[in-house]
């Protein structure tokens, strides 16, 4: 019974009276024989009165209509109290008032009696709305994507995720060949502004050359590029990243040294950021304390791929050339060219119905040849990528002076010929913006610039005036998922998913899992899937620090056996293996970042090229011996890295799948031929299973005591213990208490051995995993741990280096698949 | 759904040591009928006990038991309860006899039945007592047991409620 209805009964039964007998610890022993009789009787007394009380007290219907007999009752009563016998008429009177009273009583929220129609009133509407923003901010598009996309709330914003229309491969369409668009106006930006010099030195702390160019890189310093870099805790390089950022700077103006830089970071981030930055930047002069998205121009981010010159029709380029003519694809543009522009406003020029974007190829003969290489060499040059968007005045003035829709539509009714356009474009509609170009992938040797597009900044409060007239030039709209896709297609860790040495990332990582295990615990027992007897350890959350610390502790044996010296290195072993365990290394995993080690680790992969079949000419790369491994791991200790496998026949990987090292044998599957699709795993014993069972069946012992004998349960090989009295309850409270956490169908904490714990071991673990279209065979990335791989590497022979396994958690059958490191 | 009908068995257990009364307890006593019925009328009998079947309140003092048969079947049960010769509670057996006094169809009259009974054997008690302080508590305690005024009223049909109080006062 459910705790109401244990009050409820409660209440109902509180005069009825309770057994009147001793518990199990105080027996008496004849403390009754002297006065027998006596106390008897005031036994009986007892039980006497006990007995009046339930006999005259009547719980439950109101005692008005209780204390007249059945007989003397009458219908009429309830509405008229005159009927009633007087002695009982005030009291049914007072009955009377009292629920009239609470029937009329006002309640304290918003009325529900106004008409649908004075609810839906506008302003009515808008006070609605802030309200339900108070705990998710909503986007300007949101009504827009409300209306057809399934909504989530993540990371305090309620944003779209997926449209209501079945529309994925239309999308993977719009991504690759047409036109996608997506809104990204919940990322967070972060104005700084300063002293050059200052700047830099401030914000150097936070970043390493190693990883690639920084803040002060010269063609993104220059204001004409965007950059993107991973940020760590100031001075803590390579440890304790905090998540990658992108940003851009003002261009220089004449005069001063007083820059702008704008550093746009993911919403989880922010938090982690925002301490680090003032940390930093405590002696820089004229640091505007950070600006809370909501002030800082909120961009419409749009991510097209329009294969030729964007659809010029939204707009009017003043005072600046045609820069588009003769690019073919958007992909020929250096990456993070920025373009800053002044636009009029798009609804003035809003088609009537939806017009399919067709690309233009009528000016390619136009072209001229060096002004063409000088775009894709250099870039835009530096007074184009100026805009007034960067002065907060001016983003004051175009937000405070946007002509409403109402207005907007009276002066289109007004026009003398409808549908025409509206001529003198008013002055107020001039509004300016920032492109900048997003490079595709950039990474590896294959499906170069796929995904390439632009991102549009606009001022605050010029979003659905954008959005709406993009939408009717046929653009596709993605919601988080195709960012998702976005991202894998490319090849490039999206964050927060795939960064879990950062803590924004340790976050998400431990909301997905109780999200997984909610919905896992949510499915009967009998139809979950068993993933002891499937032989996953971890198909919700990815113990890398485990596996880290087991592949340290496997290289270090390895290495020692190497050695002559066996006591010894057998008392080291043993030492340095205590060490570790007691101990307990504060040392977090982190994720190799350094490019010249992971162009080294590429080198050693043998990078290969569509489905793993063709291989790519690589520089020069030492040779792989076990010393070079040795000196490469010592640099780069407890080290994850990033890598796309692709698999080579059958297959999609699906998330939380495992690789794995193939043995030699399976390396002889793979030269048969292309027939060969593996190896199996040979499914696992669920020893838990037994324990669970005994323990439901102690919980109904200790409940119910039953004359009937418990059945054995099947698998027998814990069962060492006996079948448990019937009467004594001891044996299945002591189980209960030791497997009082267990979930059919899981490993319970901790974990035992993660690489040794299948047939084959573990080197890493996917964490985003799909048959992408784009390659058309499955692909996965995820992260597997540097020691383990050099260790596979350095094992293998050469034809087949490279080539790993990978499992799904909820399958036994193992695929062949060629690792790639894509720098 | 017509009503679901039980009947309810009003019972005195006698021991001969008033003091091993107080080891009972329901669940003991639950499972000494289960026993005698399953003993005498076989697996039928265990299986009509097996639902419907309920120790309703007991009192250790007094040994009263309310049990709670099902109605098609309650004779049935009643007639395997003489045979009970021990009850066996926190592994001591308690050797006792069960006598039935009342049979009601509700609870309610089974209590009502109970109040009168108790005043009786008080009533019973009184004469028998061997020194005054005894004889004092019993007058004491009948005195707590007879309510004043109106609330007899609503209770019992009989008249031998009303002489009972004329002649206590």
């Amino acid at each position: 019974m459910s705790a109401a209805k244990v009050k409820m009964r409660g209440k109902k039964m509180r005069n009825q009276p309770v057994s009147v007998q001793y518990p199990s610890s105080s027996a008496q022993n004849g403390g009754d024989t002297p006065n027998p009789a006596g106390s008897f009787a005031s036994a009986r007394a007892a039980e006497v009165q006990a007995m009046l009380t339930a006999v005259t007290k009547t719980t439950g219907s109101c005692h008005v209509y209780g204390a007249l007999p059945k007989h003397m009752r009458r219908r009429s009563m309830s509405h008229n109290t005159k009927r009633l016998p007087r002695r009982l008429r005030d009291v049914a009177n007072r009955m009377r008032e009292k629920s009239l009273q609470a029937g009329s009583k006002k309640k304290k929220e918003q009325p529900k009696s106004k008409s649908r129609k004075a609810r839906r009133r506008h302003g009515n509407l808008l006070l609605e709305f802030n309200r339900r923003q108070r705990k998710n901010m909503w986007l300007e598009t949101h009504i827009w994507h409300a209306k057809r996309f399934h909504m989530v709330k993540k990371w305090g914003y309620c944003l779209g995720d997926r449209p209501t229309y079945k529309c994925y491969r239309a999308c993977y369409r719009a991504m690759s060949s047409h036109c996608l668009l997506q809104d990204l106006s919940y990322y967070c930006c972060i104005e700084l502004q300063g002293e050059e010099d200052k700047l830099l030195a401030c914000l150097s702390l936070l970043t390493s050359k190693e990883t690639g160019p920084t803040f002060a890189a010269a063609l993104s310093l220059s204001g004409r590029r965007q950059g993107s870099v991973v940020l760590y805790r100031a001075g803590q390089y390579p440890s304790q990243p905090l998540g990658p950022v992108t940003f851009l700077w003002r261009p220089r103006m004449q005069g001063t040294t007083h820059r702008q830089l704008w550093i746009w970071a993911h919403p989880t981030l922010k938090k982690d950021l925002l301490p680090e930055l003032q940390t930093v930047c405590q002696c820089c002069e004229a640091v505007v304390p950070p600006v809370v998205p909501v002030v800082i121009p909120a961009g419409v981010v749009l991510t097209p791929e329009p294969e030729s010159e964007k659809t010029p029709e939204a707009q009017q380029v003043t005072g600046t050339k045609r820069k588009h003519s003769g690019i073919y694809s958007t992909g020929e543009l250096p990456p993070g060219t920025v373009l800053g522009l002044t636009v009029d406003d798009p609804r003035v020029t809003l088609p009537t119905k939806k017009v399919k974007a067709l690309p233009c190829v009528k000016q390619a003969q136009e072209v001229d040849e060096e002004k063409r290489k000088e775009l894709m060499l250099q870039g835009v040059p530096e007074h184009c990528c100026q805009s007034y968007l960067w002065e907060q005045s001016v983003r004051d003035n175009v937000t405070d002076n946007k002509i409403s829709e109402q207005q907007l539509n009276r002066m289109k009714s007004e026009v003398l010929v409808p549908g025409s356009r509206l001529s003198p474009i008013p002055l107020q509609g001039r509004v300016p913006i920032l492109l900048v170009h997003q490079p595709g992938k950039q990474v590896g040797h294959e499906m170069s610039s796929w995904g390439a597009g632009w991102d549009l900044l606009l001022p605050k409060g010029w979003g659905m005036a954008f959005w709406v007239p993009l939408v009717y030039r046929g653009v596709r709209i993605g919601g988080l998922n195709m960012t998702l896709k976005h991202s894998q297609n490319k090849g490039v860790s999206h964050f927060p998913h795939d960064y879990p040495d950062c803590p924004a990332g340790v976050r998400f990582q431990e909301e997905q899992e109780s999200e997984l295990l909610d919905k896992f615990k949510r499915r009967p027992p009998a139809k979950r899937t068993n993933y002891i007897k499937h032989g996953c350890l971890a198909p919700f959350r990815c113990p890398w620090e485990q596996l880290a610390e087991e592949w340290e502790l496997i290289t270090r044996e390895a290495e020692s056996q190497t050695t002559t010296e066996a006591d010894t290195v057998m008392e080291e072993k043993m030492t340095s293996r205590r060490d570790i365990t007691v101990t307990k290394p504060q040392s977090h995993v982190t994720v190799l970042r350094n490019r010249k080690s992971l162009r080294l680790l590429s080198g050693w992969c043998k990078p290969t090229t569509s489905k793993g079949q063709r291989r790519c000419r690589v520089g020069e790369v030492p040779p792989l011996d076990r010393s070079a491994a040795t000196s490469f791991l010592a640099t780069h200790v407890m080290s994850l890295v990033w890598v796309r496998l692709s698999l080579l026949s059958k297959g999609k990987p699906e998330f939380h799948a495992m690789v794995c090292v193939p043995t030699a044998e399976d390396l002889q599957l793979l030269k048969k031929g292309s027939s060969s699709t593996g190896p199996q795993e040979p499914p696992h014993k669920d020893h838990f299973k037994s324990r669970i069972k005994r323990k439901k069946k102690g919980n109904k012992k200790t409940s119910t005591p039953s004359l009937l004998p418990k059945t054995d349960s099947n698998e027998s090989d814990l069962s060492s213990t006996s079948e448990p009295n019937p009467t004594t309850s001891k044996d299945p409270k002591s189980s209960s208490q030791s497997t009082s956490d267990l979930i059919f169908g899981l490993w319970p904490d901790p974990l035992p051995s993660v690489t040794s714990h299948c047939s084959r071991v573990t080197l890493g673990w996917v964490t985003q995993g799909d048959f992408s279209l784009s390659a058309g065979c499955g692909e996965a990335l995820g992260f597997v741990s540097v020691a383990g791989l050099l260790n596979t590497f350095v094992n293998q022979p050469m034809e087949h280096r490279g080539t790993l396994l990978l499992r799904n958690p909820t399958s036994l059958h193992y695929r062949f698949a060629k690792i790639n490191i894509e720098v | 759904m017509v009503r679901v009908k039980s009947r309810y068995l009003l019972c005195e257990v006698n021991v001969p040591d008033r003091s091993r009364l107080l080891l009972l307890d329901d669940r003991a006593v639950a499972a000494a009928v289960r026993e005698a019925v399953a003993r005498i009328h076989g697996d039928y009998g265990a299986a009509l006990c097996s639902s419907g079947f309920t120790v309703k309140y007991l009192n250790a003092h007094t040994g009263i038991v309310f049990l709670r048969l099902p109605k098609r079947s309650y004779r049935l049960l009643w007639s395997a309860l003489p045979f009970i010769s021990s009850i066996e509670a926190r592994g001591q057996k308690v050797s006792c006899f069960l006598s039935c006094l009342h049979v009601g169809g509700t609870i309610r009259t089974c209590q009502k039945f109970l109040i009168q009974y108790n005043k009786q054997q008080l009533h019973r008690m009184l004469p028998k007592c061997k020194n005054p302080e005894e004889e004092q508590k019993i007058r004491r305690a009948i005195l707590n047991c007879s309510v004043p005024g109106g609330n007899m009223e609503g209770l019992e049909d009989e008249d031998d409620d009303d002489d009972e109080e004329e002649e206590e006062e």
